[in-house]
């Protein structure tokens, strides 16, 4: 199997980063809330390298509006990706903001990014709001995929409120050629976003879920247990991704978690490979 | 009477690994003008470790290789848990390492040795090792040199 693709990472640590803009230690610490030690990039390919994964999307969030703050902002994203090409940044707008789509087109367009990562409890809206419709229509367009955070979130303000799956089913049902990945399994609603997935071929989980005991126990709770493995295996295998959710849990733990599932070899290429690169290419 | 403290940075490219600093601490050691005194070498992380042993590849698999028998990452189905796997809340993040902070307390987190005549007195085959239990990671080791300048 060829190197994978982690499609759920936060580079909130990079120690480069914080040293160039200190702001960013704010956001570390009390926006997104991550208390462990700033590191060399180096550390986070290193990890990549244990975990076999060749390249991670790097996710910023723009929360502008509900907590007067950016965990990176689209800039700094392409500058962190400018220290290696193994990553693959995205961009994010603030679904407050009537520029947002504009901003995106610039994200896409001018800044290369790849992709959209919104975090509706962060950034107080509803997925399914009108208010964020434009901006669906714009990542439509542009033919990107949108990351959006469903489920728990750890950030500090954030309601569970805003992650239920099914706030995101008019949006799978009003932009079906609209690619959309619910993160973290949307859980513990995790039934409920299968259910979104089955249902509408736009949809795509990512498996950076964890919260509680460990990367293997967990994940056989919520991927064996809540869900049978077979669902995922037979129905969804063109329709999850890899993602760890760094730097939360280690890259490494989360990947030998999912490997050990019990998925066959091709559904994991699958996993960790070839859906990831099929959302990665623009589909305008 | 000098007393030196020096920070110096090691990182780790594996799970677990032994990292040779004898020539940190003996650089240090001679570049303080410390003639006679002592110096401290310890790790300022709970999931890493200082070991003192021969300075050998073999050695260098034995070490960790058996600390993970003693502490492993996954217990052995049904035998116990570890109480660290949780939300820890004061980091915003899963605490998945609790045999590493075991490997730590086991292997212990310091050492020291004589200064003489201005040189680490230690025996012909010991090493200075960091040893690394949860990397990769850039970790910080503590080298404190107190002695008397030479005359």
């Amino acid at each position: 199997m060829k190197g994978g693709i982690d499609f759920h990472t936060h580079p909130v640590l990079v120690r480069e980063m914080v040293a160039r803009h200190p702001g960013l230690a704010a956001a570390a610490r009390e926006t997104y809330y991550c208390g462990n030690n700033f590191q060399p990039l180096e550390v986070m390919l290193a990890e990549m390298d244990i975990a076999g994964i060749d390249h991670a999307v790097v996710l910023p969030i723009d929360a502008t509006t509900s907590r007067n703050a950016t965990v990176y902002t689209n800039e700094q994203i392409v500058e962190v990706c400018a220290m290696s090409d193994r990553l693959i940044g995205f961009a994010s707008v603030d679904p407050h903001q009537p520029s947002a789509p504009e901003q995106l087109t610039r994200a896409v367009e001018e800044l290369g990014l790849r992709g959209l990562k919104l975090d509706p409890a962060m950034q107080e809206f509803y997925a399914d709001d009108k208010l964020a419709y434009p901006i669906y229509q714009r990542a439509q367009a542009l033919g990107i995929p949108v990351l959006f955070h469903a489920g728990l979130s750890w950030a500090p303000g954030s309601r569970l409120k805003y992650g239920h799956p099914l706030r995101f089913e008019d949006v799978a049902a009003d932009f079906p050629q609209l690619r959309i990945v619910l993160a973290h399994l949307a859980w513990p609603w995790v039934v409920d976003a299968v259910a979104l997935a089955l249902k509408y071929p736009n949809v795509t989980l990512d498996t950076s879920a964890l919260f509680f005991d460990n990367p293997k126990d967990f994940l056989r709770y919520a991927m064996t247990q809540q869900v049978p493995l077979t669902v995922f295996e037979r129905s969804l295998r063109n329709q999850l991704v890899f993602g760890s959710n760094n730097p939360r849990i280690e890259i490494k733990s989360m990947a030998r978690a999912v490997r050990g599932l019990g998925f066959s070899e091709e559904c994991l290429d699958l996993i960790f490979r070839r859906n990831a690169e099929k959302l990665l290419e623009r589909k305008p | 009477m000098i007393i030196q403290l020096h920070r110096i940075e090691v990182i780790s490219k594996k799970d677990m690994e032994m990292i040779d600093i004898t020539p940190h601490v003996e650089k240090l050691v001679e570049a303080s003008g410390a003639s006679s005194g002592i110096v401290f070498v310890s790790t300022a992380h709970t999931t890493s470790g200082i070991v003192v042993t021969e300075g050998v590849e073999c050695l260098e698999r034995d070490i960790p290789a058996h600390l993970e028998r003693l502490a492993p990452k996954e217990p052995p189905e049904g035998a116990y848990g570890y109480y660290h796997n949780r939300l820890l809340d004061f980091d915003g993040r899963l605490g998945y390492n609790a045999a590493d902070h075991l490997k730590s307390v086991i292997g212990g987190i310091q050492t020291f040795f004589p200064i003489e005549h201005g040189k680490v007195v230690r025996g012909g085959r010991q090493r200075v090792y960091f040893v690394e239990y949860d990397g990769p990671l850039a970790r910080t080791v503590f080298i404190q040199i107190m002695g008397e300048a030479g005359a």
